[in-house]
């Protein structure tokens, strides 16, 4: 499991300053023209895309890391599971001796992969480039239930100040000689010790918690909530929502020509 | 303490995300997360990431802990990898079906329990199998788990079946120690805590008035 | 002479399933712009009796609860915590479970309640600036609320819950965990917001600075007033003890020179006077 750290660092870029519903959108816009094209040559170039405005985005290096980081090994995985053992194999392109690795199988697991990183492409880009602050204020303002804004955005506080105190905890009972180490059974009964003390402080913790934001008018009705959190929308964010809508019916309309021209 | 009184649907969703249960629900997110980090800080070959949406689940009841579930996995998506988005439905039904069979009353025996992680673990299979094949293509990475996968179907030369077989012994287990660790927790709790979450149709049991 | 602004009146309550009664039948009265302390030892009901005066009792901790509370005329158990943030305040112990863990700065973190309450942002970034300044935290405002000390969070709770604008304020032991630093600008923060006209209920263990701030004190045990009066008519009963009350050292030191015979002058429980009665003494 990764490592919890705030994801967000202002770097001052254009990408930064796009209103988050457009980036929503254009996670969206994106995956699904992608999802819903019938072969992974779009997938591909809008890939190329996002390694521009990745860079644009001051974001290459990172980017580049997670993208083949994630994409080699699945790629490999799928080409593997899909290519050599799919039922729709027909074609044959390679023979292993084990196994032979069908042309439809890798076909497919090609487009189940550009489906992926595109999708984890928009939605990393998304991410490191806005204040998750921001983005709960702009849902909040697009109609999100303020409850739900509250639920995001104390996850993402609370988990790595638990995080925190259970390293805390962590060095403390090794302090005390407690084994963390050994076999297999001993590891799993060093597991209460650590997690249990946790629990029950966050747990307590959580009643006062609940007092604070009552006082705080949390969850009170009938009123539109406002942010301190300024989102605004830019002639930037007019134009581009509407290339990404352009770019879903575009792609929409190119796939049901395909699909009616073949069939 | 059976619930006689019924409370209709959505006045008993209403009780239960109240303020005091939605506070829980980013310490049960936290709860699910650090498990799963105490487990590769310790190296055992587990995930232990619902201890959080169980505990939850006895709290708060099934759609809090449903709720859990699916902030568990945006919070993965978010700071990790946007892989474990599609995988929240899988969490939801988990958190679902441990709601509704902890109300049931079956989490307060060893056997109930014992049905509640079958439960569970079938659930789990069943659901997150069906995502990594049609989401996926059959594998999410390289993990142990899917080179598991890979193994079993190079072997069985059939996809489905080594999903499944491979998701359903490695759930069994995990699940297993996640329920037997909730178990613990759960009765470690004060009563005086737990006594402030409990539904309004079991209140006033004990009431004796002293002036 | 002055308004009442709160009124309680034969208050009892019982958290549920628990034997004993956490209040029984308090009753008192709180004058506008006074300084009331509540003392008590552990478990004598302060903390509930904080809670039920911002309406967190009846409306988010549950049990059974008899009597009626009036903030302002407003009959707390008909009213909601929400609409009741406007009149009343609190402020409890532990800083960091004040927060709303909804913010990344300090300034949004102020701004909560205003946006629960749909504030403009212009009024927000106005109350913000001002309580900002009254709390001493205008340096950090654009920092993370979970990256500042115990005492500065203190501070961020403590405007967090002026900002709605109460007339009075709860404040629970608010600076038992902090260090002493940070306790001393925390209470020139009230003395500062006492001295404007704000109303404070304050629960404290440090008796020196309960008889140096209250007007009056109450003494809580098993849930029961015992006795609310002026500093010196609460420390200079010597039944006080048996109610587990530590009187401040300035009693004990007038009582000695009293009971030797060396002044008739009635006890004292702040420092200067103290010291003026000791030097008569020395002089004599």
């Amino acid at each position: 499991m990764a490592k919890v750290s705030n994801t967000f660092v202002p770097k001052h870029t254009v990408v930064e300053n796009i209103n988050p519903m457009t980036k929503i959108l254009a996670v969206f816009s994106l995956g699904l023209g992608t999802l819903i094209f019938p072969n992974f040559w779009l997938g591909l170039f809008v890939i190329l895309g996002l390694f521009v405005v990745a860079g644009l985005a001051k974001l290459l290096k990172e980017f580049v890391k997670i993208m083949f980081g994630f994409g080699i090994p699945i790629t490999v995985m799928l080409i593997f599971i899909q290519g050599c053992y799919s039922p729709k194999n027909r074609t044959y392109i390679a023979d292993f001796g084990f196994a032979k690795l069908g042309l439809e199988g890798s076909l497919y697991a090609l487009k189940v992969v550009s489906t992926l990183l595109v999708f984890l492409g928009t939605f990393y880009i998304m991410n490191k480039t806005t204040y998750t602050g921001k983005l709960v204020a702009a849902l909040t303002n697009s109609g999100l239930p303020p409850k739900a804004g509250y639920l995001v955005l104390a996850s993402l506080n609370v988990v790595p100040q638990m995080q925190r105190r259970m390293s805390i905890i962590q060095e403390a009972q090794s302090a005390r000689g407690v084994e963390t180490g050994g076999g297999m059974l001993a590891r799993v009964k060093a597991y209460i010790p650590l997690l249990g003390p946790v629990v029950m402080s966050s747990l307590t913790d959580a009643q006062e918690r609940g007092m604070t934001l009552e006082t705080r008018g949390f969850g009170i009705t009938g009123v539109k909530q406002t942010t301190y959190v300024e989102v605004e929308k830019s002639g930037l964010d007019k134009i581009l929502n509407m290339l990404l809508i352009l770019f879903f019916v575009i792609v929409l309309v190119v796939t049901v020509l395909m699909k009616t021209n073949i069939i | 303490m059976s619930q006689k009184k019924k409370m209709t649907f959505t006045a008993g969703l209403k009780a239960q995300f109240s303020t005091k249960s939605l506070v829980l629900i980013p310490i049960a997110v936290g709860i699910n997360l650090i498990g799963g980090t105490l487990c590769s800080a310790l190296k055992l070959p587990l995930f232990l990431d619902m201890i959080g949406t169980i505990v939850i689940a006895c709290l708060s009841g099934p759609w809090v802990s449903a709720l859990c579930g699916l902030l568990t996995n945006v919070f993965l998506a978010l700071v990790a990898n946007p892989v474990y988005l599609p995988y929240s439905i899988v969490s939801i039904l988990c958190g679902l079906v441990t709601g509704y069979m902890v109300r049931a009353g079956l989490f307060k025996k060893i056997w109930g329990t014992v049905l509640i992680w079958l439960a569970c673990t079938v659930t789990n299979t069943i659901s997150a199998s069906l995502i990594t094949i049609f989401v996926y293509g059959g594998a999410t990475g390289v993990t142990g788990s899917s080179i598991f996968t890979a193994t079993l179907i190079a072997a069985t030369k059939d996809i489905m079946m080594s999903v499944f077989s491979s998701s359903f012994i490695e759930n069994l287990i995990d699940k297993g120690i996640a329920f037997f660790i909730a178990f613990i927790i759960v009765q470690k709790i004060p009563k005086r805590f737990l006594s402030q979450y409990a539904s309004d149709s079991t209140e006033e049991l004990e009431e004796d008035d002293e002036d | 002479m002055s308004n009442v602004v709160l009124e309680v009146k034969d208050f009892s309550f019982k958290y549920r399933q628990t034997k004993r009664k956490a209040l029984k039948k308090v009753s008192f009265q709180v004058e506008e712009g006074s300084f009331l302390c509540i003392i008590g030892a552990n478990g004598s009901g302060k903390s509930t009796l904080c809670n039920a005066l911002v309406g967190l009792i009846p409306h988010y901790f549950v049990g059974k609860m008899a009597g009626e509370i009036r903030v302002n005329g407003i009959n707390v158990a008909e009213s909601s915590i929400a609409n009741l943030s406007s009149e009343i305040g609190l402020v409890f112990q532990n800083p960091f479970n004040q927060l709303s863990y909804t913010a990344g700065t300090v300034a949004e973190e102020l701004a909560y309640g205003l946006g629960n309450r749909g504030e403009s942002r212009e009024k927000m970034v106005e109350k913000v600036k001002y309580v900002a300044e009254l709390m001493r935290i205008d340096h950090i405002i654009h920092k993370n609320p979970l990256e500042l000390s115990g005492g500065q969070v203190q501070r961020v709770a403590f405007g967090s819950t002026f900002i709605m604008e109460p007339k009075i304020l709860v404040l629970d032991e608010c600076t038992t965990q902090l260090d002493p630093l940070g306790s001393e600008e925390i209470f020139d923060i009230v003395k500062n917001l006492n001295s404007k006209g704000i109303t404070v209920i304050m629960v404290d263990h440090d008796m020196e600075r309960v008889a140096r701030c209250a007007d009056r004190i109450m003494v809580l045990d098993q849930g029961e007033v015992v006795a609310i009066d002026e500093p010196k008519k609460i420390f200079g009963n010597p039944d006080i003890v048996n109610h587990h009350i530590d009187v401040p050292d300035y009693v004990k030191i007038t009582q000695a020179l009293r009971e030797k015979g060396y002044t008739s002058h009635e006890i004292e429980v702040t420092e200067e006077p103290t010291v003026e009665l000791v030097k008569e003494a020395l002089q004599a």
